[in-house]
């Protein structure tokens, strides 16, 4: 073995309490901060899951005006040309239709204002698992006849699957539209809002109800979990008629969600912050002792003819591998424990998980296995280590042995 | 012939001591021939550590120069100078000398990794060497695992491994009981008589100083005897 790694090599177990020490609070940083973002990421990730499978979509695309005015007069027609080639796009999964529309519903002498969603159930099972949200009753199939109401609103009528209900509206450009529909399923969006809100038709019976034959007003993109959006939502722009049509990513639709990610993020980093700093001193600590203890040693090998460039690698190298021992056992550890909870998701409790559920998401904190997580943070406390050896290399180029063997 | 190994010219040393100035060594001019066996002595102070210090090129003269075989060292650059050292100069210093996590046949090869030498070689001449200052059957071990005398032994040996052109040592004995100290001139009193290694050792023992062939005295950093 190479003279100077031997005795990099030797040094550290020469004294085993610093050492493990040392790989200790490396440990500590790596085991906490991927613990800490994982479940901060993977929160977030569950929040917009919530919010983005149940309604919105990650990217959404529209005829352009449509978000400020959504009426049906803003629909467009479907192409099938059109979403084959979004479809080509690397990430997207699928391009889902939906036909948007507000509508009277009524029975007896109940009336309210819902909306009628047509959607074309195949696609939209790749988005929303609506074997989970079904309380009663199936879901339709393309071609049936019948509708799926929000629980909230099936309580409202007092209705039942089977039962029926009426319809009253204004159709494509002014034409009137009505219909009567019997309930086939009853659901439980998850979310308080959209529980008092939303029907959901056979995209083919709202189309017809509507008198928009082939009229859609939402496309939306579904996509793999970990394609990056922005990538594809510049890709689809690049692909559409920007006179015709508008493009929208989530963030943009729901500012909201995104603006109290942020602030939380800002939380979690500032957090991060701190423990990095602790540790990078605790590191700083320890090689500044390991540096001090050594010194004359240093001297004396310096003096009978070791050069500068080999102490230093000596020094670096016994960094390296307590920091690279520490940084393994982290990720080591931590690993299982993320996929456990990435498995078994956290269950917020109280109050606080009530107060998640009203807003319409699930109290839970799936953690994110992300393997970017993982690296980042490795790499940063590895870089921290790397760095605090920077002292020992400086110390080494200034000394001179006659002053470094007067220290003892 | 030409016979000398080590020529100092008016070397002169100056501390600062906060606004004090000493004068460690004051114009000093010597020369050391090859197969020397040469104490200095003086009082507790005098210069004698900054002699040796500045002629083994461990600490740069105020002023003067030394100059061994030919090259005036005073003028090597520090990463030059480091070299120079391994090839030229052995050392021996008064305790911890030792690299603490080799053991004492690693100690006395580690000069001549540094120097690059082929293994065989290497392995033959550690072992002579340990053998010589009777430590053959403690090679493995680590210095704290040696008494203060062993690890002296172990000292001389590694100072001798890269054949230097001579030996420095700043009170070799001054950590030692008699015995060791014993032990220790007759390796080094040996070494000079069978193979002519020039020896350069400070001291204040008697005995050491009873053992010297020349006698160099230091007085405020001024030679003021020197007897052959
Ligand atoms: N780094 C330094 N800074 C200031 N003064 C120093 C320094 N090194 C040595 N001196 C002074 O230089 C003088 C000579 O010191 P030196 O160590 O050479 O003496 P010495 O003969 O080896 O003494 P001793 O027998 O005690 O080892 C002393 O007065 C000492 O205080
Ligand atoms: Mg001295």
């Amino acid at each position: 073995m190479n003279l100077t790694f031997k005795l990099a090599w030797r040094n550290i177990w020469r004294n085993k309490k610093r050492s493990l020490i040392t790989i200790a609070s490396v440990f500590i940083a790596v085991f906490l901060a991927i613990f800490m973002r994982s479940m901060q990421l993977g929160m977030y990730g569950n929040m917009i899951n919530n919010v983005v499978k149940t309604y919105s979509g990650f990217i959404q695309i529209h005829k352009k005006g449509y978000w400020d005015e959504q009426t049906l007069n803003n629909a467009f027609k479907y192409r099938k040309g059109l979403v084959d080639s979004l479809k080509q796009i690397e990430g997207v999964v699928d391009v889902i239709p939906r036909l948007q529309t507000f509508s009277l519903m009524s029975s007896g002498h109940l009336t309210k204002g819902v909306m009628i969603q047509g959607i074309d159930i195949d696609k939209e099972k790749g988005l929303v698992s609506w074997e989970d949200r079904l309380i009663s009753g199936n879901l339709f199939s393309n071609n049936d006849n019948s509708i799926i109401v929000t629980k909230d609103l099936a309580q409202y009528f007092n209705k039942k699957v089977g039962d029926t209900l009426v319809f009253i509206g204004q159709g494509y450009h002014g034409m009137s539209a009505s219909g009567k529909f019997s309930i086939g399923g009853i659901i439980d969006m998850k979310n308080p809002k959209l529980n008092k809100l939303l029907v959901f038709v056979p995209l083919k019976l709202a189309q017809d109800y509507n008198s928009a034959e082939n009229m859609v007003t939402h496309l939306i993109i579904n996509k793999d979990d970990n394609a990056e959006n922005d990538l594809i939502f510049d890709q689809i722009n690049d692909k559409l008629d920007q006179d015709h049509y508008e493009v929208m990513t989530w963030e943009k639709m729901i500012p909201e969600l995104k603006e109290t990610i942020q602030v939380d993020n800002l939380g979690g980093i500032l957090m991060i912050g701190i423990l990095y700093m602790i540790i990078s001193f605790g590191i700083l600590g320890t090689v500044l002792m390991m540096t001090e203890e050594r010194i004359y040693e240093l001297g004396v090998m310096l003096a009978v003819g070791t050069k500068k460039i080999k102490l230093n690698l000596m020094l670096v190298f016994e960094s390296i591998v307590l920091s690279l021992l520490g940084v393994l056992l982290g990720i080591l550890l931590v690993s299982p424990i993320i996929y456990y909870y990435h498995i078994n998701p956290l269950v917020i409790p109280g109050p606080k998980g009530q107060a998640l559920k009203d807003f319409g998401f699930e109290p839970l904190i799936p953690f994110s296995t992300d393997w970017k997580i993982i690296f980042t943070h490795a790499m940063i406390i590895f870089t921290i280590a790397i760095i605090a050896s920077i002292y020992p290399i400086l110390k080494v180029s200034f000394l001179k042995p006659v002053e470094a063997m007067r220290a003892k | 012939m030409n016979n000398i190994v080590i020529k100092t010219n008016n070397l002169s040393k100056i501390y600062h001591q906060g606004e004090i100035e000493v004068n460690a060594l004051n114009n000093v001019s010597c020369e050391f021939q090859k197969g020397e066996f040469t104490a200095i002595v003086g009082p507790s102070g005098s210069g004698k550590t900054t002699f040796l210090n500045i002629i083994g090129g461990l600490d740069s003269p105020t002023s003067g120069y030394v100059q061994i075989a030919d090259v005036n060292i005073s003028k090597l650059k520090s990463s030059k100078l480091i070299d120079f050292r391994l090839h030229n100069i052995g050392f021996i210093f008064q305790a911890y000398n030792l690299i603490p996590v080799l053991t004492a046949k690693e100690n006395v090869e580690f000069i001549m990794l540094l120097q690059g030498t082929d293994k065989e070689y290497r392995n033959k001449r550690t072992h002579d060497l340990l053998e010589e200052v009777g430590l053959g059957e403690l090679v493995n071990r680590r210095p704290t695992q040696l008494s203060g005398g062993q690890q002296q032994r172990v000292a001389v040996a590694r100072a001798l491994a890269s054949k230097p052109r001579f030996i420095l040592a700043d009170e070799p004995t001054a950590n030692l009981d008699s015995k060791s100290t014993t032990q220790l001139l007759d390796i080094m009193a040996k070494l000079n008589e069978e193979e002519g290694t020039t020896f350069i050792f400070s001291t204040h023992d008697q005995r050491v100083i009873d053992r010297a062939k020349r006698i160099i005295v230091l007085e405020d950093g001024k030679i003021v005897e020197d007897k052959k």
